[in-house]
């Protein structure tokens, strides 16, 4: 991986690469110059000093070689020499590649060239060398010294790819029927030389380009977790007890899309002086400056004003919460809350498979073979691996990768490939890591009264449900649903081919963006979405089996919000409370405002009363806010308000609550409500707490627009 | 990668990972208030009994020993929750320590042991002195002749959550009593505990009845508190029954309250709230995702102030500045640049925006494979389990019911593209069911049962693994004695039940912290139970064991010779790490057997002479089955003469 890689891309430029041919809307010479960017971008991506990349234009209107002097290479120009590739040397090559006005250029000489450019770059030294010719075979050639040439990259241990335009290739299933005769000569030439050659290709750009829509995989080198013994039983104190000598890597590794640094735009410096650097490093041409997190810190301070007061950082001790508790732990005794653990990998049991379920699994996969050399271990772990295999069991391991580390379980799983017996281990959960929640059982009903029903409930799928379900599941089966190479049947959607959306995304624009900083994103590519639904054909041949599952199910989308029946909700015997209630409905008390407002809302149908209900409600946030000390009741006015919005929007009386909050927040911003409240109105917005939209309620007069306006304006 | 591409990174993750409830506004928290009943009854004494399992706990007793060990577990598992602890019917009234001492007075009968609020190291140290030492200094658990109001002791909740858990996104009242009537002869008593009931159910706060009973009295739930409890959601009308807690059938009191009061332990809060499930194209209804397997990790180390009277934990604030100028850089001017090339390739926040968007949220299910297609190495990521709701669609709780069953009943799997909040990465998962509770068969017993979404790996996170190369491979002989042991150490009841693996590190991490935090003395040691219990072990499988390893020997002998053999004519191997080495079978043996004498033992047609155990030895050394008759032993070692040869 390390690798040292020379690359050079002889481009024909002459003017015949400006056509555009065989119904594309883009020149021959961009058409095949997508290839060459993603390979060049790729290059540059990587930002490696040790990927090399030369150009040579062919087909030039200047002549600018080494080889000039002699005959035969007229119109061959060096567009870059072979170096590192960065963003500057990119732009430059960007606006050097364009179609000339020539027609004449040979390239076989160029191909010469490129190879004498390459020897002079990579002497005697380990590299991989690579020779691209991209053409459209239009230009006169001298094909005398083809077996001289070959034999030449053959020495020089060079691979030559030859990529045509409209080039006929069988494989691929591509001829060009009228083909100019000098075209069908050039063409038989290069196929001619690249076959000569050992590490040869001959191939018609249209299948290179294609390839291009496969997301290129980042290759990891493997990671070794963990180089130590796998044991079971206790190896000090009972000799017999199994101790193999393991060696562990990642098998899954979950991958990222690539990070983004967070930035701001340079703010205008009067006359441009040298140019700062964002991070220090070599960057070129940056009109960002980067963004740092600066931290401060606050204590409770019942003196200070708002009730905190800053404190200086290095004041400061480190330590943990015990719930609200603060433990110093001074620096001498900063591992005491770290368990003092030994490394080791030890089986503490077995359980068969069909005790295990998938969804226990907590993440990542590590793959566990025996240390190599070592034909002990080989076969110990062999025959664990074939046991565990037979008795189609796994085994239940502790793991601490290295002294010091915390322990964690591992399932350990036998795999049986040919050139491979190894345990697969999975991270399991311990008993904190399980929250118990309850939920209700899917295949009864347990009433009110206590009964359970099994059967013609809403809640319960029907028969016909049942079948329908059962008919829809069989019919979409995809297992075997895909085709494979071979054109055998195969499973649809296997992980092989089922690139992560985000990352290769990410990836395309950022690579199409440095191609061409001015355009717009480019769409998703294609093959990103391809699982993102079924496969149609698939759909379309059970359209019968889907629409008698759908009409089983007889779902139907949640009535819209209206007014909320308030009778509707009642304790589990069913008391009608509100009848309960005495004469104070409608009286808003501070002490409990949420369920009071609730019940005066819910009891009323009068427009003054609902208006009447909302007053006092605002009074008493006004008041919350006004004697908070701090931020103490923020919380409680924030509840309230919350309440009253939501209410006010069930019963599509929301010009009750914009009226109030537009008030508030003049009154917040003011300082009329006890001082700088500013802080109450960001929680206001951060909560979503603000105008009622006509989206939210129908009979509202504000526009989501005003209502996005309402929390930007100060 | 700058420190800032991290602090990025992890935001982003921990974004991933909060739990939501369908309204912003509320703060994601959960409080607790446990209303414990003290009367005569509840603090009556069971039987006395010499038995060493019986029963000593009153209710009370138990009650508190229960709130000792919740607030103990919540403070790992829920920092950030508020616990209070409320005694009602008690002699002495007490209430918050507010500014006017004088509030107590309006809850008579109710003592507030333990204010609403994060437990501090000195309510751990109370409740634990109350209640595993039994010392009441103060007579708080001493019963009142008079009646409590049981509207009032509502009320005095309803204060405590108002003022305490102001806006908390989950708020519970567990009572625990042993009264099933109160106010039976009482009917506007009762009354006013209903209203008072309901103020609690438009607060938001659910009621959860943790009844004790003692005998064969069954706790009339219909008697007072069915005017009381309302149900949690509409959307499961479906509701959870309540379980009474009571000494018996070998649990005792405090074992089987632990039990119903831990299942109610964390407020279930979901991950993802109405998504819609689309199981074919025109079928959707919705879910809601919950994170029921969630690595629990110690909190982090935090800055501590310690120049005021009692140490405090200093609260950071961070504000963004540029690096060059230090001047505070406000949200909408960030922009997120890639470095490529040497340089930054940016994109505004728009576009940023339509780079991370894949379409609205949705579960779209693409087909359905058979479970085994998943392979078990297919894990990246902890599974996320989805319970249907009726809130966007009326009918999803049957059709989500319909496929569970489907595919419980023929071991099937989803398979779909799932994108569960707006903006998140679109992954591809199985939607895997997990079987009925009470199921014997399930490995699975405390997970509840439903649908679950378990992430798939894609491409890109497939590690290449090297493949050592050639193996010795374990002969029938080995491999059948590792069988006998792996029976041998079966795990109990044959499942991997996490319940019974507490987090040594984390155990650790707060039983320190406790220790500190309340001045005891720091232990030596905790007990691991995921350490091997290699008593058992040697007990159960020494014996064979021992044979394994004889066998081990014996084979790992003749396999280095046979590799020596083969590698003879290849250059020079580097140094093998020396190996404990016993006395070598004296036997001949069919691997000491070198290519060239095999090879004329076929063409001599000596093969046949040889016994079954040396053919077999040959074909092992040469990493052949060794299954078979002898004639197809002989007949695969001439193949591989003949192919090697």
């Amino acid at each position: 991986m390390a690798e040292k890689e020379a690359s050079i891309f002889i481009i024909d430029l002459g003017s015949s690469m400006a056509e555009s041919n065989h119904g594309r809307s883009e020149s021959d010479l961009d058409w095949s110059m997508r290839y060459v960017w993603d390979k060049i971008t790729d290059t540059v991506a990587a930002n490696r000093k040790t990927l090399c990349i030369g150009v040579v234009g062919l087909r030039t209107d200047e002549t600018n070689n080494k080889l000039q002097e002699d005959e035969g290479y007229e119109n061959i120009s060096v567009l870059q020499e072979l170096g590192p590739m960065g963003m500057t040397a990119l732009r430059d090559l960007q606006s050097s590649v364009a179609p000339s006005s020539s027609s004449t250029g040979d390239a076989i000489s160029a191909i010469v060239v490129a190879v004498d450019m390459m020897a002079t770059f990579t002497k005697k030294l380990k590299w991989t060398r690579k020779i691209y010719l991209v053409t459209d075979g239009q230009g006169a050639m001298d094909a005398d010294d083809v077996d001289d040439i070959a034999k030449k990259i053959n020495d020089s241990n060079i691979q030559l790819t030859i990529l045509g335009v409209d080039f006929d290739d069988e494989e691929y299933g591509v001829k060009e029927e009228d083909k100019s005769p000098q075209k069908a000569e050039n063409e038989q030439t290069l196929k001619t030389l690249a076959n000569a050659c050992t590490d040869g290709v001959f191939a018609s750009i249209g299948e290179a380009i294609d390839q291009l829509d496969l997301p290129r995989v980042k290759s990891v080198k493997p990671y070794k977790t963990y180089d130590g013994s796998l044991t079971l039983g206790d190896p000090e104190k009972f000799p017999a007890a199994m101790n193999i000598n393991v060696e562990r890597y990642f098998k899954t590794h979950l991958a990222r899309p690539s990070g983004a640094s967070t930035v701001v735009v340079k703010p205008e410096q009067g006359g441009s002086q040298s140019t700062e650097t964002v991070d220090g490093g070599d960057m070129e041409g940056i009109e960002f400056s980067a963004v740092k997190q600066n931290r401060s810190y606050k204590v409770n301070d019942a003196d200070a004003p708002g009730g905190k007061r800053d404190v200086e950082f290095d004041s400061l001790a480190k330590g943990f919460e015990y719930g609200r508790t603060a433990v110093h732990i001074s620096e001498s005794e900063h591992n005491i809350t770290k368990l003092e653990s030994v490394k080791s990998f030890t089986i503490i049991g077995f359980i068969p498979w069909n005790k295990y379920e998938l969804f226990l699994n907590m993440g990542e996969v590590c793959v566990t073979h025996a240390r190599k050399f070592d034909e002990k271990s080989e076969l110990a772990l062999s025959s664990l691996v074939w046991a565990l295999n037979e008795v189609e069991s796994y085994a239940i391991a502790r793991l601490v990768t290295k002294d010091g580390k915390d322990p964690q379980l591992v399932l350990l799983a036998p795999h049986i490939e040919p050139d491979l017996e190894c345990l697969y281990d999975v991270p399991l959960p311990f008993a904190e890591d399980i929250r118990s929640y309850q939920f209700p059982p899917l295949d009864r009903v347990v009433t009110i009264t206590g009964q359970t029903v099994k059967s013609e409930h809403r809640f319960l799928p029907s028969d016909d449900l049942n079948v329908a379900m059962s008919d829809y599941v069989d019919a979409m089966d995809i297992s075997t649903y895909g085709v494979d190479d071979e054109g055998e049947p195969s499973e649809y959607a296997p992980i092989e081919e089922s690139y992560n959306p985000s990352i290769h995304r990410i990836n395309h624009a950022v690579k199409n963006r440095a191609i061409h900083p001015d355009g717009s994103l480019p769409p998703i590519p294609p093959i990103l979405l391809q699982f993102s639904t079924s496969p149609e054909d698939l759909l379309t041949k059970n359209k019968d089996v889907i629409e008698a599952l759908i009409e089983a199910s007889d779902v139907k989308k949640g009535k819209a919000k209206g007014k909320r029946r308030r009778d509707a909700v009642k304790p589990i015997s069913g008391l009608d409370v509100d009848a309960l209630l005495g004469d104070d409905k409608g009286t808003i008390s501070p002490e409990n405002p949420v369920p009071d407002f609730k019940n005066a809302i819910g009891t009323t149908e009068s427009e003054s009363e609902i208006e009447d209900a909302a007053k006092q409600m605002g009074d008493i946030i006004r008041a919350l806010v006004t004697e908070s000390f701090g931020d103490s009741k923020y919380d409680q006015a924030m509840e309230c308000i919350g309440v009253m919005r939501e209410e006010l929007i069930n019963i599509e009386e929301p010009k009750f609550f914009n009226s109030f909050i537009r008030n508030f927040k003049k009154a917040l911003l003011s300082g009329t409500l006890g001082g700088d409240r500013r802080d109450f109105w960001f929680k206001i917005r951060y909560g979503k707490l603000g105008l009622i939209d006509k989206t939210q309620a129908d009979t509202s007069d504000v526009t989501l627009d005003d209502a996005d306006q309402f929390y930007k304006q100060r | 990668m700058s420190s800032g591409d991290h602090g990025w990174k992890r935001e982003e993750e921990d974004e991933a990972d909060q739990e939501i409830d369908e309204t912003s506004y509320k703060t994601q928290k959960d409080a607790i208030l446990l209303a414990i009943e003290v009367s005569e009854s509840m603090l009556e004494a069971p039987p006395a009994s010499s038995s060493k399992k019986a029963d000593r706990d009153s209710p009370v007793q138990a009650a508190l020993k229960c709130a000792y060990h919740l607030m103990e577990q919540r403070i790992i598992s829920n920092p950030k929750d508020m616990m209070g602890i409320l005694l009602f019917g008690t002699e002495k009234s007490k209430f918050q320590d507010d500014n006017d001492g004088r509030k107590g007075l309006g809850y008579p009968h109710c003592y507030l042991f333990t204010d609403l609020d994060v437990p501090a190291a000195e309510d751990v140290n109370k409740l634990k002195t109350l209640a595993e030492d039994g010392e009441d200094e103060d007579e708080v658990l001493k019963p009142t002749s008079e009646t409590v109001s049981m509207s009032n002791v509502f009320f005095c909740a309803n204060q405590i959550f108002t003022t305490k858990a102001a806006n908390f996104g989950s708020r519970r009242l567990f009572i625990v009593t042993d009264n099933d009537s109160p106010h039976s002869s009482d009917k506007a008593s009762r009354s006013a505990a209903a209203v008072r009931a309901k103020d609690l159910y438009d607060l938001g706060i659910t009621i959860e009845l943790f009844p004790i009973t003692r005998g064969d009295e069954p706790f009339q739930v219909g008697n007072f508190y069915e005017d009381i409890i309302y149900h949690e959601n509409f959307g499961e009308a479906n509701s959870t029954d309540v379980r009474s807690s009571k000494s018996g059938d070998g649990l005792t009191l405090l074992n089987s309250l632990i039990a119903n009061i831990n299942s109610k332990q964390s407020a279930k809060r979901a991950l993802f709230s109405n998504v819609p499930f689309e199981i074919a194209p025109g079928l959707k209804i919705s879910v809601k995702g919950y994170n029921i397997v969630h690595r629990q990790t110690p909190a982090r180390t935090c800055y501590i102030w310690l120049d005021g009277e009692k140490p405090q934990i200093a609260i950071g604030e961070t504000t963004r500045v540029a690096e060059d100028s230090t001047r505070t850089v406000e949200k909408q001017e960030i922009k997120k640049a890639y470095k490529f090339g040497g340089e930054y390739v940016y994109f505004t926040s728009d576009e940023q925006k339509t780079l991370r968007d894949f379409g609205s949220p949705a579960i779209r299910i693409l087909g359905f494979k058979p479970r085994k297609a998943i392979p078990i190495w297919a894990s990246v990521k902890k599974a996320t389990f989805i319970f249907p709701s009726e809130e966007d669609y009326v009918g999803s709780t049957r059709v989500y019911s319909a496929l569970w069953q489907k595919l419980l009943k023929d071991d099937k799997v989803g398979i779909a593209w799932c994108i569960t909040r707006s903006n998140a990465q679109p992954i591809l998962a199985a939607i895997i069911p997990s079987k009925e509770q009470s199921d014997d068969d399930s490995g699975t017993p405390y997970l509840p049962s439903g649908l679950w979404i378990y992430p798939l790996p894609f491409v890109d996170d497939i590690r290449e693994i090297k493949a050592p190369g050639e193996l010795a491979k374990s002969s029938d002989e080995l491999t059948n004695q590792m069988r006998t042991i792996i029976q041998q150490l079966q795990l109990p009841k044959a499942m991997f039940n996490p319940k019974k693996y507490p987090n040594p590190s984390l155990q650790w991490h707060y039983r320190i912290l406790q220790a500190l935090a309340l001045e005891d003395e720091v232990p030596e040691k905790v007990e691991d139970a995921t350490e091997p219990k290699y008593k058992a072990i040697s007990k159960r499988a020494g014996g064979y064991l021992e044979d394994w390893w004889e066998t081990l020997e014996k084979e790992a002998g003749n396999a280095k010779q046979a590799k020596a053999l083969k590698r003879d004519p290849d250059e020079a191997l580097p140094e093998r790490p020396a190996k404990r080495s016993r006395a070598g079978s004296e036997k001949p043996s069919g691997s000491s057997l070198n290519q060239a004498q095999i090879k004329a033992a076929v063409e001599n047609g000596t093969l046949a002479k040889m016994t079954v155990a040396q053919l077999k030895d040959v074909l092992g050394a040469k990493g052949l089955s060794t299954s078979g008759k002898k004639a197809d032993l002989v007949e695969r070692i001439e193949e591989w003469v003949e192919q090697s040869v």
